[in-house]
């Protein structure tokens, strides 16, 4: 569906007297962006609002002077790009932005990749004409990652707009400085938008938003990697090197499903050890986003590897008499496909906890709509959609993408969301004023897509047992409501049904009579809502939306009644107009379950690849065989995006590969890329060869990585769905399996620049009452955590990790994401 | 009259015994052998002052020691015999070039005799004479001596299968041959006038003083000879048989270590050989009577050997067609006049 | 003979003077009275007292031209480029490398490598710097590319070594401690040429 979506209106607009093709409604700094014109500017970011701070994007369009990345373009509409005031006043910006910038060019991380030298050069500042005072400006680290040195800070505030538009963290905010008062005679000698911007520039500089002088934010690194200074670094990074002595290596984001867009740049670790280390990740931060995994787990690969032929004979014996494989998510497309060859000749079952119940909701989900996979991704609704539904999914934790897609349409397409969780969380709220949070009971997810399908759907198309079921809910409260509320409930029935017209009101009115009845929603009651209120508030946020989605998270996957949930997904999606994104949990879920059979359980003797077994592959380095770790080898992944991207190997690796095995086993090709060919084309796969994968995004942001999994789409009858229990839920000490947010595995773990630790999560008054340790005891066991207070979290359900695969808790939860447990203080 | 003189002196000797003989060769290969190394050393420094530089410094003071380390060099150097090469001759070579050159300074006198002191056991009272052997018909065999030393360069040019062998060989060939001429037809206008074939009777014809000295009877036949010399020691101006930028090392190409070090030393032990003759013909030889007459004869020697090593640093190269030409039709003819001129003058 | 008089390729349009060598002897005779001409007039003995006197001056004159090389050595060029030398700031003994890299950026021959980090006072520091003279071209970028005039060329031009890649650290390069007082201001390649004043452009301060 989405690749339908994208056929958009082009206008022409003339820049500099030649005729481009643009978007309608785009910013005419994107239009030229896209057309390969360069416009400068400065504190512009393509997916984010427009702060207009640093003015330099002046153009000139149909004879007025406008700001390029605040103004849209209209159809024949003439920009010039160079006027000679124009010039004048960029020049007089620039100038501005030289004064007092410290001429530590020669130290600073950021020479050679710097904006300011680069625009300082582009425009030719060889002189200067203004002065003031300098104030001094102490260095602060914000946070364990993130160094701030205000001295060089030129208050672009691209930090705090990213911070806010994307990741919807907005931790950090532009301040007062008390810098030296302008003299008053610029006002009249210089150009007024470089008096205006100087103005501001000495005034301000960049804090943490919470006043203190740290951040508490996820720790993404997205402000260093938008700074077009040497401003925000990080502080593994402060000094160490040069950006022009690192070489770029492309790949693929190992730990989250995100597969976000990530550059390794290496470089020889010393003047005495000349193998190529990690020394930083960057992005092309205009097109994605990364979250503090993808920026800061890079060192996990596995050093100690060598070509021991003891280890490998005996992973072969391993193999010959292994009963299951146990592996996890963390896995190339390429190696998955070798353990599912590898079953269908040596006939051993493939077991994996992180990928089943995902593969099995995928397979249900298939059945029921007919879709062999979900209809949208993370970016276009970013592009498109103004109304986001989240269900099932810990936004904060589990997908860094939809976290930001989530955020960036309340911010920048003027949405609203509804976010269903069980785990109360703080940051939600924060993201838009039209966000409705429904911190629900455990088990209760199914009502919420019943209410998703009583708002937004069709009526006429559901089925009549589960319309009477969703009108079931709609009956005694409904007295209590006064008149006025139910005249504001009739108006927004009749927008639903005429799409979205609001002028229809009156021509519905008579509609009117048979609704009064089914006024008042229980539904929004059971869900932890208030219905007396929600009506109201769901009109506010029903206000000029055309464009809906909905964002599914793990719980489902791991829910008691996936089926059902699975159908009740694929009759959202027959009978509303909304597209639906499903996360794949960690890594690449999807690959593994599109191209794996997955058995239910493992039993035997059981080879464990980066898991616990009898028989352990590692690429961690503590196993009986070494493997290569994801940055050490090349192969595909498959994102939330549905897409098949190519990553690279960065450091160097000495040890034998899956493929080595392999090939004694059962015969394999040369290299692991090989089988990039061979991955089943009848789950959406291409044949095509590793090498032959594009990796780049156009100038427009259009994502060209790899290539789109092909989508089966087969028309099916709508689906059977039962009712909900409403009363199985759980009840006493919940605990939830959630990683905090940048820990997804072992991997992750490893990395330095990665402080989370494995604790048990919990909010702060919970975590007051646990105390420093507990015991979480489950049925089939136990483990003592210590207790960390989340201050972002709400509730008593406490959040326990699983990214140290040896600590099994994959198997203390079994199937389900949530149990009851007993929590012991220890 | 001049025959009587030196059978005088012959007579006036001490009986030559046969161990006086062997000890006068040994002296002579000994001390000529070193001569020659040391000549190495002389010629090197000499070039060096003459270009500014200072030669070879760094062995012993001076670099005195450098013959030694020259020495022991060629001693241990790796002794290749080529593969094509006639493996006898090519071994034989330097070492008729050596002997011929030796045997030569048999007939030559090169120290004043004296008689080894009466303590010394076994040999006391030995007397060793000045001439290892002093044949009637010295000059005549010292020239035959050098004439057959060509057999050494040809031998070795032409056994090493190396074109650049076989070219310095034909060199050898006609330079030696021709310049044979020259020094037979030169030397024999003194020869006329003294008489005898004998180093010794030449040395008592000039025994009366520097206007003795037979280099004011015989300037030309000087002059020829000293010329001829030159070209039969082969030295510049007339090295051509290993001529560096026309033919590498001509006929030595092939040969590395001591058999190359015998070339050179055959070569020095030539040069000394000339020097000998040209003072003792020439310049008046050595003053028998005088306690300082072996130091006379050293000086002229050693005059003309600096001469040789003078005149390389001066003179460049002639052509092989130019050396042809000056030696059959300059040289050759100029030597007959002289020897007509002689001739007439005596019989006048 | 100037420049440009040098750099004339024109033939003809100098003041070239033909030798004038004769003609070259026709018939024997001829040759024969070239021969006795040149012989008799003495030419050969010209050759032979120019080595003569050359030897004696050598000798006695002091005129001897050679150097002895590893006990004499020749004053060099201070604009020579031998071995690089690492300076130190005169007043407080620092080291003037800031650990920019630009040096090692420039680097031709990629044969410099520093390590820097993030120290105690907030500064970069170069906690390692070396040069691969087994590479190195002395081509003399990096005195001229480097911003403080820390990296200079020294005299040192003796890089024999008995490993293949001879390797020099930082220490090796900077000037030691005690020999502050003795380190020269270098004028060589990439030093502030004399009228670079005149190429500055003013910036107006506020104190």
């Amino acid at each position: 569906m989405s690749e339908v979506q994208t056929v958009d209106t082009m206008i022409t607009i003339k820049i500099d007297g030649i005729e481009y093709k643009a978007k309608e409604g785009e910013y005419i700094l994107n239009a030229a962006r896209a057309n390969d014109i360069f416009i400068p500017a400065i504190c512009y970011l393509t997916r984010c609002s427009p702060t207009l701070a640093c003015r330099i994007c002046l153009v000139e369009a149909d004879g007025k002077q406008v700001y390029a990345c605040n103004a849209k373009v209209k159809e024949g509409m003439e920009v010039t790009i160079d006027t000679p005031t124009i010039l004048e006043e960029r020049r007089a910006i620039m100038e501005v932005y030289d004064v007092n910038h410290p001429l530590q060019c020669g130290v600073c991380d950021k020479s050679g990749e710097c904006e300011l030298q680069n625009y300082t050069l582009e425009l030719g500042i060889d002189s200067q004409s203004y002065m003031i005072p300098d104030t001094k400006r102490e260095t602060t680290n914000w946070s364990s990652v993130l160094h701030y040195d205000p001295g060089l800070c030129i208050v672009c505030e691209r930090c705090t707009t990213v911070c806010k538009d994307m990741i919807g963290d907005s931790a950090i905010t532009t301040v007062k400085r008390g810098g030296a008062e302008l003299d008053k005679g610029y006002k009249e000698s210089m150009p007024k938008d470089a008096y205006a911007m100087w103005n501001k520039l000495q005034k301000s500089v960049i804090a943490p938003s919470n006043g203190t002088g740290e951040t508490n934010c996820s720790d993404c690194g997205e402000c260093i990697a938008v700074c077009p200074v040497g401003a925000l670094a990080s502080r593994d990074f402060v000094y160490t090197s040069n950006a022009w002595d690192l070489k770029r290596i492309p790949a693929v984001a190992a730990h989250s499903s995100d597969g976000a867009q990530i550059y390794y740049e290496v470089k020889p670790t010393s003047i005495t050890d000349r193998t190529e280390k990690i020394y930083r990740i960057t992005n092309e931060w205009n097109y994605v986003s990364l979250d503090g995994s993808a920026r800061f787990a890079y060192d996990f690969q596995n050093t100690t590897a060598t070509k021991d032929k003891a280890a490998f004979d005996a992973a072969i014996e391993a193999f010959k008499k292994a009963e299951t494989v146990r592996f996890n998510a963390m896995i190339t497309n390429e190696e998955a496909m070798m353990l599912q060859t590898l079953k269908e000749k040596m006939g051993f079952k493939l077991y994996n906890p992180e990928v089943k119940a995902f593969q099995t909701f995928l397979n249900h989900y298939k059945a029921a709509s007919g879709n062999s996979l979900w209809t949208t991704d993370t970016d276009a609704i970013m592009k498109k959609s103004d109304f986001v539904i989240s269900i099932g999914a810990a936004l904060r934790n589990d997908s860094p993408a939809m976290k930001y897609a989530f955020n960036n349409v309340q911010k920048m397409n003027k949405g609203a969301g509804l976010y269903f969780h069980p785990v109360g969380d703080t940051l939600i709220p924060t993201f838009g004023k039209t966000v409705e949070v429904f911190t629900h009971k455990v088990g209760h997810e199914e009502l919420a897509l019943y209410l998703v399908l009583d708002l937004f759907a069709d009526k006429e198309k559901l089925p009549s047992n589960v319309k009477e079921y969703i009108e079931s809910f709609k009956k005694s409260e409904t007295k209590t409501i006064t008149e006025k509320v139910e005249k504001t409930i009739k108006e927004m029935v009749l927008n639903e049904e005429t799409g979205e017209e609001e002028e229809v009101s009156k021509k519905v009115k008579e509609e009117v009579e048979k609704e009064i009845t089914v006024s008042t929603n229980g539904l929004v009651d059971l869900l932890g809502g208030d219905s007396a209120t929600f009506e109201d508030t769901f009109a506010k946020m029903m206000k000029k939306k055309e464009n809906f989605s909905m964002m599914l998270g793990e719980d489902l996957y791991y829910h008691e009644k996936a089926e059902n949930i699975a159908k009740l997904v694929a009759l959202v999606e027959a009978t509303c107009d909304i597209d639906v994104v499903m996360t794949p949990p960690k890594s690449n879920a999807l690959g593994v379950a599109l191209i794996c059979e997955l058995d239910d359980a493992q039993s035997g003797y059981t080879i464990g690849y980066n898991e616990n077994g009898d028989f352990r592959l590692s690429a961690l380095g503590d196993g009986d065989l070494d493997m290569p770790a994801m940055n050490q080898q090349e192969g595909t992944l498959c994102n939330i995006g549905k897409r098949v991207l190519p990553t690279n190997a960065a450091v160097e690796y000495e040890g034998y590969e899956l493929n080595d095995l392999m090939k004694v086993l059962v015969g394999a090709p040369e290299l692991t890329i090989d089988w990039t060919q061979t991955l089943p084309t009848n789950r959406g796969f291409k044949s095509i060869a590793f090498d032959d994968l594009p990796n780049s995004f156009d100038n427009d942001g259009t994502d060209n990585r790899g290539y789109r999994l092909e989508i089966s789409n087969v028309e099916t009858e709508l689906p059977e769905i039962s009712k909900c229990d409403e009363d199985a839920v759980l009840e006493g000490d919940i605990a939830y399996r959630c990683n905090p947010a940048r820990q997804f595995n072992d991997f992750t773990d490893k990395s330095h620049e990665i402080f989370e630790a494995f604790a048990l999560y919990a909010s702060t008054e919970k975590a007051a009452s646990l105390g420093e340790k507990v015991e979480v005891v489950f049925d089939n066991g136990s483990i003592t955590l210590d207790v960390i207070a989340d201050e972002k979290m709400t509730g008593d359900i406490v959040k326990v990790p699983d990214f140290k695969a040896a600590q099994g808790v994959y198997d203390l939860f079994g199937t389900s994401r949530y149990k009851t447990v007993t929590l012991r203080k220890v | 009259m001049e025959t009587t003189l030196a059978q005088h002196i012959v007579t006036d000797l001490p009986q030559v015994t046969w161990i006086g003989v062997l000890i006068k060769a040994i002296l002579i290969l000994a001390i000529i052998s070193a001569l020659a190394g040391f000549g190495t050393f002389i010629e090197r420094k000499v070039l060096a002052f003459m270009q500014r530089r200072l030669g070879p410094m760094h062995v012993g003071p001076y670099g005195l020691l450098q013959i030694a380390a020259d020495g022991i060099k060629l001693f241990t150097k790796e002794d290749i015999i080529p593969q094509n090469a006639n493996k006898l001759i090519f071994m034989i070579a330097p070492v008729i070039t050596a002997a011929t050159a030796f045997i030569a300074l048999a007939a030559v006198p090169v120290f004043p005799d004296f008689t080894i002191p009466s303590w010394i056991p076994l040999l006391g009272d030995t007397f060793v004479p000045s001439i290892a052997s002093d044949l009637n018909i010295g000059i005549l065999f010292v020239l035959g001596m050098m004439a057959a030393g060509l057999y050494g360069p040809l031998l070795a040019g032409m056994s090493q299968a190396n074109k650049w062998g076989i070219i310095g060989a034909a060199r050898t060939a006609i330079q030696f041959l021709s310049y044979e001429v020259v020094t037979g037809l030169s030397i024999l206008a003194p020869i006329m006038l003294v008489g005898s074939l004998s180093f010794v009777d030449f040395n008592a014809y000039q025994a009366e003083g520097i206007g003795s000295w037979m280099i004011w009877q015989q300037p030309v036949a000087f002059v020829l000879f000293l010329i001829a010399g030159f070209a039969e020691t082969n030295r510049t101006p007339f090295d051509l048989l290993e001529h560096e930028a026309e033919v590498v090392s001509g006929y030595a190409t092939e040969y590395s270590g001591m058999r190359w070090g015998m070339f050179f030393i055959g070569e020095y032990a030539n040069m000394i050989t000339i020097s000998v003759i040209a003072a003792i013909v020439f310049l008046g030889g050595y003053d028998a009577a005088s306690s300082i007459g072996w130091l006379t004869i050293m000086l002229k020697i050693a005059f003309f050997f600096f001469l040789m090593l003078w005149v390389r640093a001066a003179w460049p190269h002639v052509r092989p067609d130019q050396l042809m030409w000056l030696c059959w039709k300059v040289l050759m003819p100029l030597a007959v006049v002289n020897i007509l001129i002689t001739a007439l003058v005596m019989m006048a | 003979m100037s420049l440009e008089q040098f750099k004339n390729r024109n033939i003809g349009t100098q003041n070239y003077v033909a030798l004038d060598v004769g003609k070259p002897p026709k018939s024997g005779l001829c040759q024969f009275k070239q021969v006795v001409k040149r012989t008799f007039k003495g030419e050969l003995f010209v050759g032979l007292w120019v080595t003569m006197k050359a030897m004696l001056k050598a000798l006695f004159g002091g005129d001897m031209h050679t150097i002895q090389y590893p006990f004499e050595k020749l004053p060099i060029s201070p604009r020579y480029r031998a071995i690089h030398d690492m300076l130190r700031l005169l007043e407080s003994g620092n080291y003037r490398c800031i650990g920019c890299g630009l040096c090692e950026k420039i680097c031709i021959s990629n044969c410099i490598s520093m390590d820097t980090r993030y120290d105690e006072n907030q500064r970069k520091e170069v906690s390692e710097y070396t040069i691969n003279f087994g590479r190195c071209i002395f081509c003399g970028y990096c005195a001229e590319v480097c911003p403080e005039l820390a990296i200079v060329h020294g005299p040192r031009y003796e890089n024999a070594s008995e490993q293949r890649a001879g390797y020099s650290l930082f220490e090796d390069m900077l000037t030691p401690i005690d020999k502050l007082n003795l380190q020269q201001e270098y004028d060589g390649f990439g030093a502030v040429s004399p009228n670079a004043d005149e190429n500055i452009k003013k910036t107006p301060l506020a104190y």
